[in-house]
C-alpha cells in the first residue's frame, strides 16, 4: 500500500522538479549573461571617453545647468571618485535600488520620467505582437496549405512587398496618405488634449490615435510570422501523421488547424521572442514619426537634447522588458510543448 | 543530389525581382559619378526647386541636388550592408565552425554566449554606444556586426556538425588530416550556399538598421545617407517637396532592402530541399 502511494508520488515531485531545472538551466542563465552584458556595457562605455567621469556619464552641456551640490551628489552617489571597481558595485547596487541617476533636461530622476512614458510604449508594443503574430499566423497557415494557389502568390508577395518598407517609412506613407491627404486620423499624440473624455469615448479617442502606428507595426512585422508560419505548415502538411487524418476522413479545416497548425504554433511562438527585439525597436522609430508620447519619443528628445542619463535608462529599462518578454515566452513554450518539459 | 543554386534562385520569380532590384542598385551606386553632374554637397540652384531637366528631383531646403544625393546615399547603404555582412559572416564562421569542431567546455560556452547575444537588440546598443562615441562609418559596422553574428554561427556550427559526420571529411581525417585543412578544403566549401544566404540576411538587416540609425541622426555627419535625408525631409512635409525629397528617397530605401528580401527568399527555398518546388530541378 505504502509503495503505492510513493511510485505516485515521486514521478510528480521529480516533473516539478524538472520543469523547473529546464527554465534555470536553459533560459534564466541565459537572461543573467545577456543582462549583465548590457549592464556592462552600459557602465564602461561612459567611461572609457576621456576625462573626469562625471562629465563623460553627464556630458558638458548637462554639467554647465547643474549646481556644484548636484554634482557633489552625484559624484558622491555613484561613487565616482573611486576605483572603477568601486564604481561598478555602487552602479549596480544603485540599479538594484531602481536609482537610473537624474536626467537634467527634466531635472528629475530618470526612473520617474520613464515610468511616464513606458504604458504608452507596452500599449503599442504588446498590441503590436498580438496582433501581427495571430494575423501572421492566420494568413500563414491559409497561404501554407494553399501553396502555389492564386491566393497563396498573392499574399507572399503582397506580405513580402510590405516588409521590405522600414517600419517609420510605413508610418510615414500612412501618416501622409491618411492622417495629411484624407484627415481621418490625428497627426501626433495619444489622446486628444484637455478633451475630458471618460469611459468609453476615452477608449475610443485613444484607438483613434492608436490605429495608425499599429497599424505601420503590424503591416512591417506581420511578414516573420507570416513567412515563419507558412514554411513551416508546408513541411507539416507532408509529415505522415496528416496523411493519417485525411484518410480517417477528417474535414479540411480541422486537419488545418488542430493537426497541422497546432504543431506549427511552435516555432512561431520560439520566433515570436526573438521578434520581440525587432518590434521594440520598430516601435522607436515609429512613435517617433507619429510623435506618440513613448520611450521612442522620449529617446530621441535625450538624444537631441544630448541627456546622456536618460538615453541609458531608457535602453536599459527596454532591455530589461525585451528580456522579461522572452522569459515568459520560454514559460509558455515548455507549456505548449510537452517535449520540452519532458526530455530534458 | 547536386543542386544548381544559381540557376534556382534565377529562375524563380522572387529570385528573379530581387537580382534585378540589387543589381540597379549596385550599378546606381558604382556609377554615380556618370549618371550625375553635381557633387552631393555642393549647393546647385535655388533651394525647394520642383523636379526640371537640370534637377531631376529637384533641391532640398539649400539647394543641393536630391538625386545627386540619392545616388550617392546608395554607396553609404552598400557599404554598410555589405561591411556589416563580411564582417559578421567571418565572426559566424570562427565561432560556428571552431565550436562544432572543439566540441566541449568552449563549445557549450560559446552557444551560451550565443544565446545571450541574440536576445540583445542591436539597434538599441548602437544608439547608446554611437551616442557616446562618435559616430562615423567604420563604428557603426564594428558595433553593427557585433550583435549580429550570433544567428549566423547557430547556423553555421549546426551545419558544420552534420558536415563533419560526412564521409569525405571522415576519410580526409582518416589520412590524417588536421582541423584546418578540413576546415577550409572540405568544410567552408560545403558551407557555401549558407553563407551567402546569412551575406545576404545580415546585409538587409544592416541596410535597414543604417537608415534607421541615420533617421535618428546616429551617423556620420559628413557623409550622404537615405535615413538622414528622410529625417530631414520629414520637418518640410507641410511643404509640398515631400513628393520628390521623402517619398523618392524612401521607395528607394525600400527598393534596396525588398530586393535583399526577395534574393535571400528564393535562396531560402532553394536552400531547403522540402521547400523546393519538384517541378524546378526534375529536369535537371
Amino acid at each position: 500500500m505504502q509503495e503505492c502511494v510513493q511510485t505516485r508520488h515521486v514521478p510528480i515531485r521529480n516533473k516539478v522538479f524538472k520543469k523547473a531545472s529546464v527554465l534555470n538551466k536553459a533560459s534564466i542563465i541565459n537572461y543573467v549573461v545577456a543582462l549583465l552584458i548590457i549592464l556592462t556595457m552600459n557602465f564602461f562605455i561612459p567611461r572609457l571617453m576621456p576625462g573626469d567621469p562625471l562629465q563623460a556619464i553627464y556630458g558638458n552641456e548637462a554639467l554647465l545647468v547643474m549646481t556644484p551640490e548636484l554634482q557633489e551628489e552625484l559624484t558622491h552617489r555613484f561613487s565616482l571618485d573611486r576605483p572603477l571597481g568601486e564604481q561598478y558595485a555602487s552602479y549596480l547596487l544603485s540599479l538594484c535600488r531602481g536609482d537610473l541617476g537624474h536626467s537634467y533636461y527634466y531635472n528629475a530622476p530618470v526612473l520617474k520620467v520613464i515610468s511616464g512614458f513606458l504604458p504608452w510604449t507596452l500599449l503599442l508594443t504588446g498590441l503590436a505582437l498580438v496582433i501581427s503574430t495571430l494575423v501572421g499566423f492566420f494568413l500563414g497557415v491559409e497561404s501554407g496549405s494553399r501553396r502555389g494557389r492564386p491566393l497563396d502568390q498573392v499574399l507572399l508577395g503582397s506580405i513580402m512587398l510590405f516588409s521590405g518598407f522600414p517600419d517609420f517609412f510605413m508610418g510615414i506613407m500612412l501618416l501622409l496618405f491618411f492622417g495629411v491627404f484624407l484627415s481621418l486620423v490625428p497627426l501626433s499624440g495619444a489622446l486628444t488634449p484637455y478633451a475630458g473624455h471618460s469611459g468609453l469615448m476615452l477608449v475610443a479617442d485613444l484607438l483613434h490615435h492608436l490605429a495608425l502606428p499599429l497599424a505601420a507595426l503590424v503591416l512591417v512585422r506581420l511578414t516573420a510570422t507570416y513567412l515563419l508560419t507558412r514554411s513551416t505548415m508546408i513541411t507539416t502538411l507532408g509529415e505522415a501523421f496528416i496523411l493519417t487524418a485525411k484518410a480517417k476522413g477528417c474535414p479540411e479545416r480541422i486537419i488545418r488547424y488542430r493537426h497541422a497548425g497546432r504543431n506549427t504554433l511552435l516555432p512561431v511562438v520560439t520566433a515570436a521572442g526573438l521578434q520581440f527585439a525587432h518590434l521594440v525597436t520598430g516601435t522607436l522609430f515609429v512613435e517617433i514619426v507619429f510623435s506618440y508620447p513613448g520611450l521612442g519619443s522620449l529617446l530621441y528628445k535625450s538624444l537631441l537634447t544630448r541627456d546622456y542619463p536618460l538615453m541609458a535608462g531608457i535602453l536599459l529599462v527596454l532591455t530589461v522588458v525585451v528580456l522579461t518578454i522572452n522569459l515568459l515566452l520560454d514559460v509558455f513554450y515548455s507549456k505548449l510543448d510537452p517535449r520540452v518539459a519532458k526530455c530534458t | 543530389m547536386h543542386v544548381n543554386y544559381w540557376r534556382e534562385v534565377h529562375t524563380t520569380g522572387p529570385g528573379r525581382i530581387g537580382l534585378g532590384l540589387l543589381i540597379l542598385v549596385v550599378t546606381a551606386a558604382v556609377l554615380a559619378p556618370l549618371l550625375t553632374g553635381y557633387q552631393p554637397a555642393a549647393y546647385t540652384g535655388a533651394p525647394f526647386m520642383a523636379p526640371s531637366a537640370q534637377h531631376w528631383l529637384g533641391t532640398n531646403d539649400v539647394g543641393q541636388d536630391i538625386w545627386t544625393r540619392l545616388l550617392y546615399g546608395a554607396r553609404t547603404s552598400l557599404a554598410v550592408g555589405g561591411g556589416v555582412a563580411l564582417l559578421s559572416l567571418c565572426l559566424s564562421i570562427l565561432v560556428g565552425c571552431s565550436s562544432a569542431l572543439l566540441g566541449g567546455l568552449y563549445d557549450r560556452l560559446m552557444m551560451r554566449l550565443v544565446d545571450a547575444l541574440i536576445v540583445i537588440p542591436p539597434v538599441i546598443v548602437a544608439i547608446l554606444a554611437a551616442a557616446y562615441l562618435r559616430p562615423n562609418t567604420v563604428l557603426l559596422i564594428v558595433l553593427l556586426s557585433l550583435f549580429l553574428w550570433p544567428g549566423g554561427a547557430r547556423v553555421v556550427r549546426a551545419q558544420t556538425l552534420s558536415l563533419k559526420e560526412r564521409m569525405p571529411v571522415y576519410a580526409a581525417r582518416t589520412f590524417g588530416a588536421g582541423r584546418l585543412h578540413l576546415l577550409f578544403n572540405h568544410i567552408i566549401p560545403d558551407l557555401g550556399p549558407i553563407l551567402i544566404a546569412l551575406i545576404i540576411q545580415d546585409a538587409r538587416r544592416a541596410v535597414f538598421m543604417e537608415a534607421g540609425l541615420s533617421f535618428l541622426g546616429i551617423c556620420d555627419p559628413t557623409v550622404v545617407s537615405w535615413g538622414k535625408m528622410m529625417q530631414h525631409a520629414l520637418k518640410f512635409v507641410y511643404l509640398d517637396v515631400w513628393r520628390w525629397w521623402l517619398l523618392p528617397t524612401g521607395f528607394t530605401l525600400s527598393l534596396t532592402v525588398m530586393g535583399f528580401t526577395f534574393t535571400g527568399f528564393a535562396l531560402e527555398t532553394a536552400l531547403n530541399p522540402r521547400l523546393r518546388k519538384e517541378a524546378g530541378h526534375a529536369d535537371n
